[in-house]
This record gives C-alpha cells, sequence and structure tokens, in this order.
C-alpha cells in the first residue's frame, strides 16, 4: 500500500533536502523596485530615489532571468510548450481589451479621426507585415531543422529571425519618430493615445519575443539547445505575428 | 425507457410553465385606450420589492428547511458508520439537471419579467413634466429651472408634477440618489444621464445624498428636494424668475452700453 | 528547520503555505482595517479621526487587500498548491520555479499594499478606482495599479502553471470524471483568471498612463470616456467574483463529502452544469456593477436575464453540496461546522443578489449598505468561513498536528453570532436608504443606532476570528500528533504521510479502476 512506502520513504528522506532556487525571489524583488521607481518619477518627483531604484531593479531582474535560464536550460521543464497555449490566451485578452476601448471609443466619436490628428503612414505597415510574416517562416524553419538535429542550420535561421525582428523594431521607432516629429504624441488625442498605446504593447512583445530567443540563443551557442524552450519560443513568435495583423488592420488601415 | 419518457414529460411541463409565468407576468397594456395614470415608480418599486423578497425567502427557507433536516436526520448514528447514498440511475442523474434547471429558470423568467415592466416605468417620463438640469461638481448639486434660475444643493418643485432631471458632471463620477423616491443615476462628465421622480406631498422634504465616490468630501455632498403646493410653488417660481429677469436685464444693459457707446 | 529551504523552496507544499501566512497577514491587516472603520462610524462626525481620507485610505485597503491579497491568493494560492498535485497524485507541479516566482510576486504585492500606510498621499480611490477621480486625485493612482498589477500577474502564472499541471500530471488512471470537485472547480477559476485578469491590468494600467503620461482614454473634453474604465474593470471584476466563490464550494465539497462519508451527489451535474455553467455565464453579467451609471438601457435589460440566470447553475452546486448529506453519516468536527454555516449563510448571500440583479430595484440599492451586506455575506461570510473550514480540514496533513477542537467549535459560534449582527443590520439600512463609502452620515441621524450594534458586532466576530488563528499557530507548535488521515477520507491527498515529504509520495500513486475520491461505501 502506498501508505506504508511513504512511511518507509519519510524515514528515508527525513533529512532530505527540498529544491529551492533563488532566483524566483530575485526577480519579484527587482520588480518590486521598479514599481516603487514608477512611483518615484512619476508621483513624487525624486529624480534621484526613481534612478537608484531602477538601478537596483534592472540588475536584479537581468541576474534573476540570468540565473534562472542558466539552472533550468536543458532540464527540460517539457511542458512548456501546452503551458504556452495558456499564457497566450491571457496576453490575447490583453490586446483585446486594448481593441475593445479603442472600438468602444471610435465607435462612439462624433469625428474620426479625431482634430490634431495626421494621416497614418501606409506604407512602411506594410513592409513591417512583410517582415514580421518573413520571421515567422524563419522561426518554422529552425525549428524544422532542429527536429532533424541539425543544430547549426537551427542557429543560423534563428539568428535570421533575430535580425528580422530587430529590423521590425527599427522601422516602428523610425515611424514614431517621425510621427512625433508632425507633432503627434501620445497625449494629443484619443487616436494618438491609442496609436501608441496598441503599436507600444504590440512592439513590447517583439522585445520580450526577441529577449526570449536571444536567452536561447546564448546556450545554443554554446552547444546546449533545448527543443521544448525553441518550439515554445517559436509559438510565442507567432502569436505575436498574428497579432500584428489585427493591428496593421484596425489602427492603420481602418 | 419509461423513465425517459416520463423524463421528456416533465420537462416538456418545466417549458411550458415556464413561458406561461413570462407571458403572464408580461406588460400586456400597450396600445390600450384612455390616457394612463401616472405611474409612482416609487409605490411600483416597493410593490416589486415586496415580491421579490417574499420570493427569495421562500426559496432561501424551503433550502434551508431541507439542508437543517438533513444535518439532523443522518448525523452519526451507531450502526450508520458510511454513506449509502444510492447511485444516480441515468434518468435520475438528468432529471436532478432539467428539473431543478427549469423550476430555477422559470422563477428567474417571472421576475425579470416584472423588473423589465418597473423598468419600463422607471425610463418612460410622462409628458407633462418639470424638466431640470444638474450640474454636479465637488461637492454640489446645481440645479437650473427651465428659466434660467439656479439653485444649489436645494430643489424646489411642485407637488403631483413629474420631475426629471438630466445631469451631467464638470469634474469626477457624482450620483443624484434620493431615497425617499427610489431613484439613483450616475453624473458623469461627457454624457447627460436623466431620471424622474413624482413628489406628492407639499410640505415635504426629502433627503439627496451623493452616492458614487467622488473624493474627500463626497459624504458630505447632500442636498435636499423642498415639495410646495402647486400655488406656492407656482408663486416662488414666478418671484424668482422676475429678480432673475431684473438682474439679467441689468446685466444686459451693463453689457450692451459700452457697445451702444463705441 | 532549514529557513533557506523554506524562503527559496520550489516546493508545491511550501509553496502554498507561504501562501497562507501571506493571505492570512493581509487579512488580518484588511480586518484591523475595517475595525478603525467601524469605529469610525460608531458616531455622527469625527470618532477616531476628522480626517475624511484617512477613512478613505482604510477603505481603500480594506477592500483591495481583503480581495486580491486574502481571499483569491488563500484560495487559487494556498488551497490550489496544497492540494491541487496532492489530489492528482502529481509530485510537484509542473513549473516549480515559477510556482515560486508567483507566491514572491503576490508577496510582492502585498507589501506594495501594505506600503499604502507609510507613503505621503497614499491611494484613495476605492478598490475599483474608477475615474475620473483616479485620474485626479492628489492621491498615489500608481500604487493601485501596480499592486493590482503584480498580484495579477502572479495570478497569471499560476493558473498557467495549475492548468498545465492538471493536463498532463494526473496520476495512471485518474480520469478526469475521477478529479476532486475542488480540483474542477479550482481550474473552473483558473480559466476565469487566464482569460480576465489581463482584461483588469489592462483596465488599471489605463489609468496611470491618463494621469502620468498624459493619454486619454477616460478624458472626456478629449474624445475619451469615462464608462470604457468602468466596463472593462467590472468586465474582470465580476468573474473574479467567481474566482472566489468556485474554489471555496469546492473546498465545501470536499468537507461535506469527508464528513457524510458520502459520495458527491450527482457529480457531472456539479461539474458539468454546475461549474462549466459558472465558468460559461461569467464573463456576460458584468453590466449589473454599471445600472445606475448611464448604460445604455438594452444593455442593462440583456445582462439582468443573464444575472438572474446564473441562479441556476449555482442552485445546482448547491444542490449538490447539500444531497452530499443525503444517507449520510454526518459528524460535525470544526471544518463540517463551518461549512454546515456556510450552506445557511451563502444562501442569504446568494438570494440576496437577486433583488441587485433587477435593475429597477437596484436603481435605489445599488451603492447602498444593502450591496455591502450582500457581498459581505458571500465574501466576507460564506467565502471566509470556508477558508477557515477548508484550512482546519487539511490543518492536519499539512502540520502533521491537531489543533484544539474546543476552541474551534468556540471560535466558529462567536463568528457566527457576530457575523450575523453585523451584515444583517448593513442590509437593513441599505435598504433605507444608506449609502456606503460615508465617512460620515450627518443627513442620516436616524441610523446611528444601527452603525453602533454593527460596531459592537464587529467586535464579537473579530474575536472568533482571532480564536480561530490563535488556534492554528497554538496547534501547529504544539498541537498533539495527527495521524496520516485523521478524518478517514478517501481522497488521494490522504494516502501520505503527515506532512507530506518532498515528492509527495515516495513512489508516484496509480487509481484503480474503480476507485473515486468518494468512495466511501466500498471500503
Ligand atoms: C464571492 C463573491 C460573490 C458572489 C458569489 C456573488 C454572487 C452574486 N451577486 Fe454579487 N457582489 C459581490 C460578490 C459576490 N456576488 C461583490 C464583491 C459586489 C460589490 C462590488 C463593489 O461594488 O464593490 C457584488 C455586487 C453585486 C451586484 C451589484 C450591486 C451594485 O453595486 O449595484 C449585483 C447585481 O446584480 C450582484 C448580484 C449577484 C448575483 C445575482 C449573484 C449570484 O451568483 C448568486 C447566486 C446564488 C443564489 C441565487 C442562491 C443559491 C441558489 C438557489 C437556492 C437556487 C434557486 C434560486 C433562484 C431561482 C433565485 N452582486
Ligand atoms: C473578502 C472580503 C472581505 C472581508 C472578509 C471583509 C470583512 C469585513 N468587512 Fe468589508 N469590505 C470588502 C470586503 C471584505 N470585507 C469590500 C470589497 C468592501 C468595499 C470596499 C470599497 O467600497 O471599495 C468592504 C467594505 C466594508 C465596509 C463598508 C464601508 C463603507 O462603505 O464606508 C464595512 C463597514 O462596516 C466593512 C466591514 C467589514 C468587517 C467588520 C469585516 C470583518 O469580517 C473583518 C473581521 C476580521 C478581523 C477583525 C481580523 C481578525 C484578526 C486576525 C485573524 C488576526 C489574528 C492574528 C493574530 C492574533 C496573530 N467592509
Ligand atoms: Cu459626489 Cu459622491
Ligand atoms: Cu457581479
Amino acid at each position: 500500500m502506498a501508505h506504508e512506502q511513504a512511511h518507509a520513504a519519510h524515514d528515508d528522506h527525513a533529512h532530505a533536502h527540498w529544491d529551492t532556487s533563488i532566483w524566483p525571489f530575485v526577480i519579484s524583488f527587482g520588480i518590486l523596485a521598479l514599481a516603487l521607481a514608477f512611483s518615484f518619477h512619476y508621483v513624487y518627483h525624486k529624480p534621484f530615489a526613481a534612478v537608484l531604484s531602477l538601478g537596483i531593479g534592472i540588475p536584479l531582474i537581468l541576474a534573476g532571468i540570468a540565473g534562472w535560464t542558466s539552472e533550468a536550460m536543458g532540464k527540460g521543464e517539457g511542458l512548456s510548450f501546452g503551458a504556452m497555449g495558456w499564457f497566450i490566451l491571457a496576453e490575447a485578452m490583453i490586446f483585446l481589451s486594448l481593441f475593445a476601448a479603442y472600438w468602444y471609443l471610435r465607435l462612439n466619436a462624433p469625428v474620426w479621426p479625431p482634430a490634431g490628428s495626421v494621416p497614418l503612414p501606409k506604407l512602411i505597415p506594410a513592409m513591417m507585415t512583410v517582415i514580421l510574416v518573413a520571421s515567422s517562416l524563419t522561426i518554422h524553419r529552425a525549428e524544422d531543422l532542429l527536429h532533424v538535429g541539425d543544430r547549426s542550420g537551427y542557429i543560423r535561421w534563428l539568428l535570421a529571425t533575430i535580425v528580422l525582428g530587430f529590423c521590425f523594431l527599427g522601422m516602428s521607432g523610425y515611424e514614431w519618430s517621425h510621427l512625433m516629429h508632425e507633432g503627434f504624441n501620445i497625449g494629443t488625442n484619443v487616436q494618438s493615445t491609442i496609436f501608441f498605446c496598441i503599436t507600444g504593447l504590440h512592439g513590447s512583445h517583439v522585445v520580450v519575443g526577441l529577449a526570449i530567443f536571444i536567452a536561447g540563443l546564448l546556450p545554443a551557442l554554446r552547444g546546449n539547445v533545448d527543443e521544448g524552450f525553441a518550439r515554445t519560443a517559436g509559438l510565442y513568435w507567432h502569436f505575436v505575428d498574428i497579432i500584428w495583423f489585427f493591428v496593421v488592420s484596425q489602427v492603420y488601415y481602418w | 425507457m419509461r423513465n425517459l419518457k416520463k423524463l421528456v414529460a416533465a420537462a416538456a411541463g418545466c417549458l411550458i410553465s415556464t413561458s406561461i409565468a413570462f407571458a403572464g407576468a408580461y406588460p400586456a397594456t400597450a396600445g390600450s385606450g384612455a390616457p394612463p395614470a401616472i405611474k409612482d415608480p416609487a409605490v411600483e418599486w416597493d410593490h416589486l420589492w415586496r415580491e421579490v423578497i417574499i420570493d427569495i425567502t421562500i426559496i432561501g427557507v424551503v433550502f434551508a428547511l431541507i439542508t437543517a433536516w438533513l444535518l439532523w436526520r443522518y448525523r452519526r448514528r451507531p450502526g450508520n458508520e458510511t454513506g449509502h447514498a444510492p447511485k444516480l440511475s441515468a434518468a435520475a442523474a438528468v432529471a436532478w439537471v432539467v428539473i431543478p434547471t427549469f423550476v430555477f429558470l422559470a422563477d428567474d423568467l417571472y421576475i425579470a419579467a416584472n423588473g423589465w415592466q418597473l423598468w419600463n416605468v422607471y425610463r418612460e417620463v410622462p409628458a407633462d413634466r418639470l424638466e431640470i438640469s444638474l450640474e454636479t461638481g465637488m461637492y454640489s448639486f446645481d440645479y437650473t429651472y427651465p428659466n434660467g434660475l439656479r439653485t444649489q444643493n436645494e430643489l424646489k418643485v411642485p407637488a403631483g408634477k413629474p420631475v426629471l432631471l438630466r445631469m451631467t458632471s464638470r469634474d469626477t463620477l457624482h450620483n443624484h440618489f434620493i431615497p425617499d423616491f427610489r431613484v439613483k443615476e450616475d453624473s458623469m462628465p461627457g454624457r447627460i444621464t436623466y431620471l424622474w421622480f413624482l413628489p406628492k406631498e407639499a410640505g415635504k422634504q426629502h433627503v439627496v445624498s451623493c452616492a458614487a465616490y467622488c473624493g474627500v468630501m463626497h459624504s458630505y455632498m447632500a442636498g435636499k428636494i423642498v415639495v410646495l403646493s402647486p400655488e406656492d410653488y407656482k408663486a416662488w417660481y414666478d418671484k424668482e424668475g422676475a429678480k432673475l429677469n431684473d438682474t439679467k436685464s441689468a446685466a444686459e444693459r451693463a453689457t450692451a452700453m459700452p457697445a451702444k457707446k463705441s | 528547520m532549514n529557513i533557506k529551504e523554506w524562503i527559496f523552496t520550489t516546493d508545491h507544499k511550501r509553496v502554498g503555505i507561504l501562501y497562507l501566512i501571506g493571505s492570512m497577514a493581509a487579512f488580518a491587516i484588511a480586518g484591523v482595517m475595517a475595525m478603525m472603520m467601524r469605529i469610525e462610524l460608531s458616531s455622527l462626525g469625527p470618532t477616531i479621526t476628522d480626517n475624511p481620507t484617512t477613512y478613505n485610505v482604510w477603505l481603500y485597503s480594506h477592500g483591495a487587500i481583503m480581495i486580491l491579497a486574502f481571499q483569491i491568493p488563500a484560495l487559487t494560492g494556498f488551497f490550489a498548491n496544497f492540494c491541487i498535485p496532492l489530489m492528482i497524485g502529481a509530485k510537484d507541479v509542473a513549473f516549480p520555479r515559477v510556482n515560486a516566482l508567483s507566491v514572491w510576486l503576490f508577496y510582492v504585492g502585498v507589501i506594495l499594499a501594505l506600503l499604502t500606510f507609510f507613503v505621503p498621499d497614499p491611494p484613495d480611490v476605492m478598490w475599483t478606482g474608477y475615474p475620473p477621480y483616479s485620474t485626479i486625485t492628489t492621491g498615489n493612482t500608481a500604487f493601485y495599479t501596480f499592486t493590482v498589477l503584480i498580484l495579477g500577474f502572479a495570478s497569471i502564472i499560476g493558473g498557467v502553471n495549475f492548468l498545465t499541471t492538471v493536463v498532463y500530471m494526473r496520476a495512471p488512471g485518474m480520469g478526469w470524471t475521477k478529479l476532486n470537485i475542488f480540483v474542477w472547480c479550482t481550474l473552473g477559476a483558473f480559466v476565469l483568471q487566464l482569460i480576465f485578469v489581463p482584461v483588469l491590468g489592462t483596465a488599471v494600467t489605463l489609468i496611470s498612463l491618463d494621469k502620468y503620461l498624459g493619454t486619454h482614454f477616460f478624458d472626456p473634453t478629449n474624445g475619451g470616456d469615462v464608462l470604457t474604465y468602468q466596463n472593462l474593470f467590472w468586465f474582470y471584476s465580476h468573474p473574479a467574483v467567481y474566482v472566489i466563490f468556485l474554489p471555496f464550494f469546492g473546498v465545501l465539497f470536499e468537507i461535506v463529502a469527508t464528513f457524510a462519508r458520502n459520495q458527491v451527489f450527482n457529480y457531472k451535474m456539479v461539474v458539468f452544469g454546475g461549474i462549466f455553467g459558472i465558468v460559461a455565464l461569467a464573463g456576460v453579467v458584468w453590466v449589473h456593477h454599471l445600472y445606475v451609471s448611464g448604460m445604455a438601457d438594452w444593455l442593462r435589460i440583456g445582462m439582468m436575464i443573464t444575472t438572474l440566470m446564473i441562479s441556476v447553475p449555482v442552485g445546482l452546486m448547491l444542490i449538490g453540496l447539500v444531497g452530499t448529506l443525503y444517507k449520510g453519516s454526518i459528524t460535525f468536527e470544526t471544518p463540517m461546522l463551518y461549512a454546515s454555516g456556510v450552506m445557511f449563510l451563502f444562501l442569504i448571500g446568494g438570494l440576496t443578489g437577486i433583488p441587485l440583479a433587477v435593475p429597477s430595484l437596484t436603481i435605489h440599492l445599488a451603492r447602498t449598505y444593502y450591496v455591502v451586506g450582500h457581498f459581505h455575506y458571500v465574501m466576507a461570510v460564506a467565502g471566509t468561513f470556508a477558508i477557515f473550514a477548508g484550512v482546519y480540514y487539511w490543518f492536519p496533513k499539512f502540520t502533521g498536528r491537531m489543533y484544539n477542537e474546543f476552541w474551534g467549535k468556540l471560535g466558529f459560534w462567536i463568528t457566527f453570532v457576530g457575523t450575523n449582527i453585523v451584515f444583517w443590520t448593513m442590509m437593513d439600512i441599505g435598504v433605507q436608504g444608506m449609502p456606503r463609502r460615508y465617512y460620515d452620515y450627518a443627513q442620516f441621524p436616524q441610523f446611528v443606532s444601527a452603525h453602533q450594534l454593527m460596531t459592537l458586532g464587529s467586535i464579537i466576530l473579530g474575536i472568533g476570528f482571532v480564536i480561530a488563528v490563535v488556534n492554528w499557530i497554538v496547534g501547529a507548535i504544539r498541537g498533539p500528533k495527527a495521524g496520516d488521515n485523521p478524518w478517514g477520507s478517501h481522497s488521494l491527498e490522504w494516502t501520505t504521510v503527515s506532512p507530506p515529504p518532498h515528492g509527495n509520495w515516495p513512489s508516484p500513486p496509480s487509481v484503480a479502476e474503480n476507485w473515486t475520491p468518494y468512495g466511501y461505501e466500498k471500503r
């Protein structure tokens, strides 16, 4: 019976050690420091305290992520692919609620675009779409190669994806600065508010995606490839790609 | 098989009674001649409230009695060391879903239909009414009468005439809550909302209190509604209106003068 | 005891206990805030503070902490963590490190919430944080935003973790219809969290963006709309009440089945009718919090019907719970006493939601103490009692020791009396027109004696809670050793030793063809 076995095991393991990891703790308090930094800067107008607290928070978080990945990478938390599915559900809801706010405001607005808007570019977003779709294909190719055991091929295509991702970010940054130059800032009117929030949120997801890729690339260069991790990262990237179609169609071309 | 047949029959019965409950409660008065007497939402509210309270009290008491009886009846006694709940047959298991569902739904729809009816009373304002616009702000209720007369935190109204408030706010959310008239609605910047009530007894005062958290002095944001007899109200309104006209024309003259000079 | 192995632990049981300690501390603090409010309200005019903002900060922290840092973490943090892997026969959760991250983020959220009492210009936006007030107050709205965001994120990663765990890590033979009701309930709650917390996160982020970065989401002078926030907020916060309700009902099912030594009445009805029904309806009723907010009429009527329909799945779950008593063999140890209490008190709380669901009645009742009474009955009474019942019930499992039965029962009866005095009176004065969130009520002098009665009652109920918590602390330190299965339960978590070792079982358990967690008769 399970019962007696458990007892026996208990005696054996009376002093057995319990798994620990310091990194979740480190990251959490790094996040606390970031939250405080925001308050210092925006609420209490204490720039020095804000910088100090950022200076504590960011290294804590980076150290935490580095420690975590090196501790866990290759140990195959093999269920991460399925988990990413659930996580994407949550992420999708963030976008959905922002889009809902957008639709609500736009459909209730007396005139659209509201006063103060400038025409949004049409060409750049088309190019960005092409780039992002291409990056989805390259990462797919990378995974295929990894699946058949071609590690160096995997790294090559992964690098291509990363480069495409940075191109995307660069164009996005170019476009933002262009618009801001024309006087279209986050505070201009509702349209600008929504434009910068939605594209900004999407952009931050691109950043996170790239960070995940790089976190996987570094160990991979040292020969430590985790296929589960690679597939999970790829899934996230496809999601970011799909969201972009909504951003383009709703924000730029509608 | 026989069980299943019974089940279907029971379900059908439930469905029919549900729709009857709904139809029975739904307003059948639409379009019937004679101008209807004004329905006072506050009176109707008390009526529906009593009905719903009786309804949920019955449900609550039935459930509580059953629970208490089961707790008592099946307490541990010698010779009764484990539970012996019978295993439900498939038909019984389904019946225990379908029948309660319809019984509960029937009650829900009955309440919904009555609630809807009262809702129409609250939202359809009688045509013969006094219309007042209200602007709320931290922390006062500012009323404006049709003739431009303005008052703060005190609204004088004639007895017997429906009063409609069109509300907006200049800062945060506020809420014009009149407990005696069983009505409240938010006012907010950027939108216009409305509510109406029927003051009846001349000489009475009714508390108005802010019911939307609006800041530090939220709980001190209060006013009153003073009900006057129609004659008193008219006298007051005309007098104040005349005063207002005097000052207004004086002001107009004052602003018009320089224009003339130039 | 190795303190490092506690703080940096990744073991689900220890993470769970960290959750329990944190959420109980939050409960104590928010409870003290409630006491301060009650004392303040015991007389007209200033009583212990002459600054309304102080009262508003108490109220803000009371509401936000009780919901976000006490009940949700206690239920989806402690109970889920401690019980789910044991109930499904897994040796841990899918991602132990993520689990540790989630508990420490929870602590960070609690720390942020507690800093409220120490920073200048603390947040005073109420737990709902409605703009425009939250974007123009001098209070620190950023703290509100970050508290919610961090606790929300902790909860999302917890949800991802547990859904993955239950889907992939069940013991051999553990089919979907053999899961404990508690596991099903918690799954439902986590699905709700995953879908709806992000919406809340967005909503509270947007108010800080509006306030500090100059965006215009809620600013009508620039094309924004204040109602956007209320819709987003309640789109989460209504489902949130079922995030509380589902797990606490799950706990009750475990307790009632064990103490009636009976199988759960109509298991499939409870799971597929009750839990699935609630999850399906939870997202389409939020406008019932906006009945007097100026929403379109058709939305108010539509959501009246959906809200009333929630009584169907909830009613099915209640039938399942009460039906489990039928032909049982019931004993009344402390956990069962609390659970029986809930069976009655939840009726009051749930049924008083019915008038609130009807917009034409809510037009008088909304934002009064009637609402406060309603939700204290369902959450503060039914929910807290269920949490206390659950802690008592699994106490021998997670501490290996026994609490004191006499003090347990005494604590129950004292709280039972106290809660009814307080929260029944609330509903009574609410119907008579007492608005909520009032620091003072000079325009309603007729309610002074009722408020004094409530203050008295709240002291009584507070004493009851303190007795319970002290009972646990003393029991955990020097209670008599409890056996591995003191209640004679049939469920899987009781088959290992108390407290369970790292890894839970020496060899992974598997369950037989005809095993169910409630198979008392077959034994
Ligand atoms: C655990 C928490 C919890 C739970 C389970 C519920 C359950 C319900 N609540 Fe409650 N509610 C809150 C927590 C909760 N609520 C909170 C916190 C607030 C206020 C937030 C704030 O503003 O700060 C609130 C506010 C609130 C409002 C808004 C009031 C207002 O601000 O104007 C409404 C309106 O519809 C409402 C309705 C309901 C209904 C219909 C249910 C139903 O789910 C109840 C269903 C249960 C039953 C009906 C009883 C059992 C069933 C039967 C016996 C079957 C037969 C019954 C019938 C056929 C009727 N609640
Ligand atoms: C789960 C949720 C929950 C719980 C448990 C409670 C519990 C209590 N609540 Fe609260 N309440 C809310 C959720 C909750 N509340 C919410 C959401 C609001 C609305 C906020 C808003 O408007 O924004 C609210 C608002 C609210 C108000 C309305 C104020 C107003 O509108 O102006 C009042 C007034 O009396 C009140 C009272 C109480 C009381 C007396 C208790 C008591 O039950 C508390 C008893 C507990 C204790 C006294 C603590 C006991 C101490 C220990 C366990 C520690 C022991 C430890 C050691 C000895 C080491 N609450
Ligand atoms: Cu105005 Cu509250
Ligand atoms: Cu709700």
